[in-house]
């Protein structure tokens, strides 16, 4: 033990700084969290220093779990929230990956204002969320905003967008979808960039048309890409918290589980920190269930990742 | 199996002013023959073949292989198999995968291309490596699979565009001797293109040589070797390169550092009104004389010892100017460095003679 000290203090002190840092931003709060779901903790209870009032919650046990995931609309109708969530995260993640991969390719051959196009593209990841968001909803304004005036126009039916309908969540998926594209474009253009052309010219030469080449040569060319860029889409979209509060707010037909967990964090009649940590935890565990999966199957399609 | 011909076939890329990087080519490929297009870089020989592949445009004048104009043909239709310089295997498929892929495009039963994969992979001895991927092969072996792609499709032209030259030099030897096997056992037309003139000459039955994307001269290796057409060629074909240098001519021969070396009537005759021609011959034609014979003064610089032959490079002077010369001598022999010695001229019939400004050959 001793000469292990002596042999390796320096790397152990050159790596604590980053570990107290982690241990208290990301492991401290992780374990409060998890403690809480066990708890009844909510505004009335919690410890108060101003009014010098003492923490007076309770255990509970896995009453929390239990009143979520029975699923009852008093907590947040868990299961058709988590329905909702996969509809949203996984259509926003194929118009990211489709839409994005299309304009790669666009962008991966000569044209001219080749550098004009790509930093207009890249605009939507350039402007802060919120803003876009704001400029989203006005354009979504049932009786005003640009969208509705210009299906008027054109003698079609103009929707309530942000109403107590499904429109609601058809609105948030196309505005994460703008959002989420450039991302997606410049990542599959670096991974295009780097397949050899003349993996073309030989598929050419064996007589490859331009769908086969796509299927034989591009697809596989950006399988490291792609699977990298689809969980970390996944996993950014089923936490995208911004798009969703900042355009529909409260709205239960666009509401997904960060929402709902923030919701019962910061609003209603007493603000329910344990029910918010329980959604935080159970939110934890699909991620990380669904992480598994993916890495299983790519190992198993002989991706080494 | 067909020939293919080249009629006047350019390819121009725009820029100014445009780049004519092959230009005119005209060029008779028969049935069966193996043809290899040589040159230094750039000299338009990769753009030649990729023209015969469809993967570069035909901007002017036309290209048929066996009989057809191909010239707007997309490389599909033209039954062609290309062997790249980067090999160009699918990363993501098995050896068995990448060899049969084109078969497998066109609609071949899977059982046919099993068979022929296989009856290829042992032509080249692949057969152990049938299920791995390209990445956990070595070069030799990936160049064989590019090889044994081509060979599964049977194409009636084969195109190999500098197949060799991401090998050692060992396995490169072997390698050109066993493509140049193969391809006499199959007998398909084959083009091949390469920088390197020792592989232009063992493999090709015929050779052409480019230079800034004119054709120089199309023969046999041998006519290369022993009348090239011009300068360019003269010095490009043969290893050591050939001696050339400019110096003035008399009625009765070229004039080298005041030793006249007799020329022929007729060599004399083309060289008609010139004073001067560009003087060229081979290191192996040139000798060291005893110190008391007529020769050229040379001062050795370098001595390579071969093993069989040593070269000795040294400077003579011609008029003024110091001059280069590279002799072949005997290798257990060998001149010491900074010795005087006596070079000349060994065979007379080897003294090849240019025009001084077009490099033209000055017909003896």
């Amino acid at each position: 033990m001793r000469r292990f000290l002596d042999r390796y203090w320096y790397a152990y002190a050159m790596v604590l700084p980053v570990v107290v840092v982690i241990a208290v931003l990301v492991l401290y709060p992780l374990a409060q969290g998890v403690y809480f779901t066990f708890t009844n903790i909510n505004e009335g209870n919690i410890a108060n220093p101003v009014l010098e009032r003492p923490a007076t919650f309770d255990f509970v046990g896995f009453k929390n779990y239990l009143n979520v995931l029975s699923g009852g609309d008093s907590f947040g109708a868990f299961w058709g929230t988590l329905v909702r969530t996969l509809i949203w995260t996984f259509s926003c993640v194929f118009f990211h990956y489709t839409i994005g991969l299309g304009l790669a390719m666009l962008l991966n051959r000569q044209v001219r204002g080749r550098t004009l196009y790509r930093v207009l593209l890249i605009l939507p990841w350039a402007v802060p969320a919120f803003i876009s968001a704001f400029a989203w909803k006005y354009m979504f304004n049932a009786q005003y905003g640009i969208i509705n005036q210009l299906l008027r126009s054109a003698g079609l039916p103009d929707p309530v967008w942000l109403g107590q309908s499904n429109w609601a969540l058809v609105s948030v998926i196309i505005v994460n979808t703008w959002l989420g594209v450039p991302f997606m474009m410049v990542a599959l253009l670096g991974g295009l960039q780097s397949i050899p052309g003349d993996l073309y010219e030989a598929a050419e030469v064996d007589g490859a048309t331009p769908w086969q080449r796509f299927r034989h040569v591009t697809l596989p060319g950006l399988r490291s890409v792609s699977s990298t860029v689809v969980l970390l889409g996944i996993i950014w979209t089923f936490n995208m918290f911004p798009v969703i509060y900042l355009i529909a707010g409260p709205n239960p037909n666009a509401r997904i589980l960060v929402t709902y967990a923030f919701e019962r964090f910061f609003s209603g009649a007493s603000r329910d920190y344990a029910i918010a940590s329980t959604y935080g935890v159970l939110i934890l565990s699909v991620l990380l269930v669904f992480a598994t999966i993916y890495r299983r199957a790519l190992r198993k399609q002989g991706e080494v990742w | 199996m067909a020939e293919v011909s080249y009629v006047k076939a350019s390819r121009v890329f725009s820029g100014n002013p445009p780049v004519r990087a092959v230009d005119e080519l005209s060029l008779e490929v028969a049935d069966g023959e193996f043809l290899v297009l040589v040159g230094p870089s750039g000299s338009g020989k990769s753009t030649a073949l990729r023209m015969l592949a469809g993967l570069e445009d035909i901007d002017e004048g036309a290209i048929h292989i066996g009989g057809k104009d191909v010239t707007n043909v997309p490389p599909k239709g033209r039954d062609i198999a290309m062997v790249f310089q980067s090999y160009a295997l699918y990363p993501h498929m098995t050896v068995a995968e990448n060899m049969g892929f084109a078969l497998k495009l066109r609609g071949v039963a899977k059982t046919e291309i099993k068979a022929k994969v296989e009856e290829a992979a042992k032509m080249l001895d692949l057969t152990k490596y049938l299920e791995r991927k390209p990445k956990a092969l070595s070069g030799g072996q990936r160049q064989r699979v590019a090889m044994g792609r081509a060979i599964v499709r049977e194409p009636s032209v084969f195109l190999m565009d500098e197949p060799l030259s991401n090998l050692d030099a060992k396995l490169r030897v072997e390698t050109r001797a066993n493509i140049a096997a193969l391809q006499q056992r199959l007998g398909t037309t084959t083009i091949y293109v390469t920088h390197d003139q020792v592989e232009a000459m063992t493999m090709g039955h015929r050779v052409a040589v480019l230079k800034d994307g004119l054709l120089q001269q199309c023969d046999t290796p041998r006519a290369l070797y022993d009348r090239p057409a011009n300068a360019f060629v003269a010095g490009f074909i043969g290893s050591p390169a050939m001696n050339l240098k400019t110096v003035p001519i008399t009625s009765e021969g070229a004039k080298l550092d005041g030793v006249i070396v007799p020329l022929s009537r007729d060599a004399i005759a083309a060289a008609g009104g010139l004073d001067e021609v560009t003087f060229g011959i081979r290191p192996e034609a040139l000798g060291i004389v005893p110190s008391g014979e007529e020769g050229m003064e040379m001062t050795v610089e370098l001595v390579e010892e071969l093993g069989a032959d040593a070269l000795v490079h040294g400077a003579v002077k011609i008029g003024d100017a110091s001059q280069r010369f590279v002799v072949r001598v005997d290798g257990r022999t060998p001149p010491t460095l900074g010795q005087h010695v006596k070079v000349a001229v060994r065979d007379h019939s080897e003294i090849h003679l240019f025009h001084p400004e077009t490099g033209e050959r000055l017909e003896a």
